[in-house]
């Protein structure tokens, strides 16, 4: 992690220049602010038009000598292939209600941040070559000119969104920003220009079915200590089925769940709680990540990536698919993964049936097409159901807080049934201010391919309303742990909370209810999960 | 004036009227014609899952799961604002949002003085005047003032609300933009031209109801000779309306090259006009097509001495013996 300088103060300067002044290209690569570029290993083993080596640094992006007529025709295309893209560019008013929802807004003060004006980045553009009057008036019209510096603001501005999605609540038409990005990424594409975090992740993930790049030995390795940590923990053997066959659920989770902190205690958990249930369940080598970093970048790559786990349904033969607790994976899982799929989803829905919770009976009808269930959606109804035996008392050294991770709250609606979980497995639960969770929730900062070490500074930036709500909560109710079920939001929180100096510590939500868990035949556990002394709480360094 | 009469009375608002006809019949079919290839609702609310959880009445809008909730939500969305009506701002120094209403007050004044009005304007239009047009006269114009002091002498008028609100509403609208640092940031010329089109219209009509009277009769005549095709030759009317017919007409046929559209385009914003029930209804991309991954048996002969030794534990991990 990287370390923060005592003195370090972080100064917000709000610039308002004209409108003449937003229509020239910012380019300037600021360090903390910019993404690296691609590897051409990445490139290449992704089929990615126009491989090379380049660097944002550099004067000369070695675009390919057509690129303008590649972008005007790839937009063209878009247009049509996407009403959002058409309908978006066409009729924003520039109310204005968007501005300040953004937390990169609101953390740099770059006009060019706020989500209207990262509209106008692509619509400047979109005016000149595409409508009358853009192309009669120019600039009154609000138009520019299609340049190599309008390409670097585009990799500069549309790698500085988190796709979030905050905004989009606010607009009175419902303007999406993270779909503006999103096809402003698959222009970027067109050209060869890509993101280095994220196509690694991406990469990986196809080769060997995780964005961490673990191999399928690697996997069982991580599952293999999981057990192993139970048994210390515990003293219950549990095993882990692994590719099985004829299993009745597939579980999927985001690879980050298989060694990162504290990832790892979810991780735990939702085997616990497997076992304790008796599940019928398999993890997949082939299918090892729930996530798709693919996403971030571009239709074809998230398909490439999303493909598997349909795959993998159909040749274990399973009835039902159940996904751990991740973000942006539910975001793709919920709005997309059954509309990205082809054929290999009616080749799957050979084997795949509704949804049916083998412990309570209940029906999971809102996941009767897609077939895969929301673990805290699972959890909310074995614990409705009472089916598992809980000491609430083994987390009464915590005082939660929740914060709803920006794809499942905006991108799913699952609002509910986390607070229900968390509620029925500890005593001490406090809500962040009501502008600041829910539909209405801060992103982490660090979402859609942005967890990126370089982008420290406007990661630090991003997160500060977030935090700001935690320092909050922390100050009133002595809130001192944070839950997420998104596996980005664990992996930035740590960095955040440290850098804004709240001693608050993060964790997923799987872990909570596994802590107060009664298992059936375990020793007198002397540590919770983390293997910290129960009851305990160690104050977190900051 | 008389070629002028002809030009502005009956010429102009003919091209504008075509002008915005086509215009805006063919921005809609623009716009149809692109296919939807994802669901994207923007779910505000609790999304309908499990059957006991508490699902909010408004929830149910904010995250409809079925058509007709859909429906309801794109309602409150172009009656009520919905969304502006959630506007927060963000105080930097406090590092707290708090809720604010003024756009939504302002922008909600100004759609719906501006559907009054012109429901009123109907008056012109239709003879006889059917009785829902009269009823909202009535209504709309309850409060009697004398505004003899204007006149120098006792001059009685039916005072219209909504013609007043909608020009307190526009002036806001341009203030904001105009006086707050970040509205000045992003605002286009488009934006202004918009607002300036809108105030001249709405100046001349007031002017015309408060300051200086023009024949009715006269303007009637006008109106239902264009509506019948069957316009006067040369109209010679009072020059402030001829002003405000002028001003109408630009409106008119600027209406489907600008962000006016925003009218017709609400209703096809996917993030709006979509239920959220992605995992129970599948959504169908027209367009999707196979893209090459890596399957089973490349990724099997990839790690094969993995996946070997993953055979023979019979593909369940154990705790280790202690």
């Amino acid at each position: 992690m990287q370390e923060f300088e005592e003195e370090e103060k972080l100064e917000i300067v709000q610039k308002f220049p004209g409108w003449k002044e937003i229509l020239k290209p910012t380019t300037e690569m600021k360090k903390g602010f910019y993404s690296y570029a691609a590897t051409l290993r990445d490139q290449e083993y992704l089929n990615l038009p126009f491989p090379r080596e380049w660097s944002p640094l550099d004067e000369d992006w070695k675009l390919p000598p057509n690129w303008k007529e590649i972008i005007i025709e790839k937009m063209d295309e878009l247009r049509k292939k996407y009403r959002s893209f058409q309908v978006f560019m066409d009729i924003c008013v520039r109310c204005g209600a968007c501005a300040d929802k953004c937390h990169y807004y609101i953390g740099t003060g770059d006009p060019k941040n706020m989500p209207v004006v990262r509209g106008e980045l692509l619509r400047s553009i979109y005016r000149r070559y595409f409508t009358k009057t853009g192309k009669i008036f120019g600039e009154w019209a609000g138009a520019r000119e299609l340049t190599e510096d309008v390409i670097k603001e585009w990799y500069l501005y549309y790698y500085q969104c988190s796709e979030c999605r905050r905004c989009s609540v606010f607009c009175p038409y419902g303007i999406d920003t993270a779909e503006i990005t999103m096809l402003a990424r698959e222009l970027l594409n067109s050209i060869g220009i890509s993101q280095r975090f994220s196509l690694i992740s991406a990469a990986a993930c196809v080769r060997t079915g995780n964005h961490l790049g673990l191999s399928p030995g690697g996997v069982v390795n991580s599952i293999r200590y999981a057990v192993d940590d139970i048994k210390e923990i515990t003293g219950v053997d549990v095993e882990v089925p692994v590719n099985k066959k004829g299993a009745e659920i597939l579980f999927v989770t985001p690879s980050g769940d298989y060694f990162a902190q504290p990832h790892w205690f979810t991780f735990i958990g939702y085997i616990m709680v497997f076992h304790e249930l008796g599940l019928d369940y398999t993890f997949s080598t082939y299918a090892a990540e729930g996530g798709n970093f693919g996403f971030f970048h571009s239709f074809e790559v998230a398909k490439k990536i999303n493909q598997k786990i349909y795959k993998e349904a159909k040749r274990l033969g399973v009835k039902w698919i159940l996904g751990g607790e991740c973000g942006h994976m539910w975001r793709v899982k919920h709005q997309y993964m059954s509309t990205y799929a082809d054929e290999t989803y009616e080749d799957a829905l050979k084997v795949l049936e509704e949804p049916v919770n083998p412990v309570t009976g209940t029906v999971f009808e809102n996941a009767s097409s897609t077939k895969m269930v929301h673990i805290l959606e699972f959890l909310a109804d074995v614990l409705k159901h009472k089916k598992l035996k809980i000491d609430k008392s083994r987390n009464d050294h915590l005082i939660v807080t929740h914060h709803d991770s920006c794809n499942i709250a905006r991108g799913m609606g699952l609002y509910e049934e986390p607070r229900f979980v968390i509620k029925s497995v500890c005593n001490h639960y406090y809500d962040m201010p009501d502008h600041s969770i829910r539909e209405k929730s801060y992103c982490c900062g660090s979402g859609a391919g942005l967890l990126a070490d370089e982008l420290m500074e406007l990661r630090m930036r991003g997160g500060m309303p977030r935090a700001m709500a935690i320092k909050y909560v922390h100050e009133k109710y002595g809130v001192n742990h944070l839950t997420a079920a998104c596996a980005i939001d664990r992996a930035a929180f740590p960095t955040l909370l440290k850098y804004w100096r709240l001693p608050v510590q993060m964790g997923g939500i799987t872990e909570l209810v596994a802590n107060a868990m009664v298992m059936e035949g375990e020793i007198e556990r002397d540590t919770d999960l983390r293997g910290n002394p129960l009851g305990e709480y160690l104050e977190v360094e900051i | 004036m008389s070629v002028l009469g002809t030009l502005v009375g009956v010429v102009i608002p003919y091209v504008a009227a075509f002008i915005f006809v086509v215009g805006v019949l063919y921005r809609i079919f623009t716009w149809s014609k692109c296919v939807v290839p994802f669901k994207i609702p923007t779910t505000c609310g609790q999304q309908k899952s499990l059957p006991w959880l508490n699902r909010t009445f408004m929830d149910r809008f904010d995250s409809p799961y079925t058509n007709w909730e859909t429906a309801v939500r794109m309602l409150m969305e172009i009656f009520l604002f919905r969304s502006l009506w959630k506007n927060v701002r963000y105080e930097l120094p406090a590092q707290t949002a708090v809720s604010t209403k003024w756009l939504w007050l302002f922008a909600l004044t100004f759609h719906w003085s501006l559907l009054i009005v012109l429901i009123r304007h109907f008056r012109f239009f239709l003879q006889p005047v059917p009785d829902f047009v009269n009823l909202i006269q009535g209504l709309d114009g309850f409060i009697e003032v004398d505004i003899g002091w204007l006149w120098f002498q006792p001059h009685v008028v039916h005072i219209m609300v909504t013609g007043l609100t909608l020009f307190v509403a526009l002036l806001y609208l341009t203030y904001r933009r105009l006086a707050f640092p970040r509205e000045r940031t992003f605002s286009l010329p488009s934006d202004y031209i918009a607002l300036i089109l809108l105030l001249c219209v709405a100046v001349t009509g007031l002017l015309m109801r408060y300051v200086i009277p023009v024949d009715v009769a006269q303007v009637k005549e006008l109106a239902q000779g264009l509506l019948s095709f069957h316009p006067p030759a040369s109209p010679d009317l009072h020059w402030l309306f001829m002003l405000h017919l002028l001003f109408v007409s630009l409106l008119l046929a600027y209406f489907p090259f600008s962000k006016l559209m925003h009218s017709a385009g609400i209703f096809f914003s996917p993030t709006r006009n979509m239920p959220n029930n992605n995992r129970a209804v599948r959504h169908i991309n027209p367009w999707n097509y196979p893209v090459k991954g890596v399957d089973w048996d490349e990724f099997y002969e990839n790690f094969k001495g993995d996946m070997e030794e993953l055979e023979q534990m019979g593909y369940v991990v154990k705790p280790e013996e202690v």
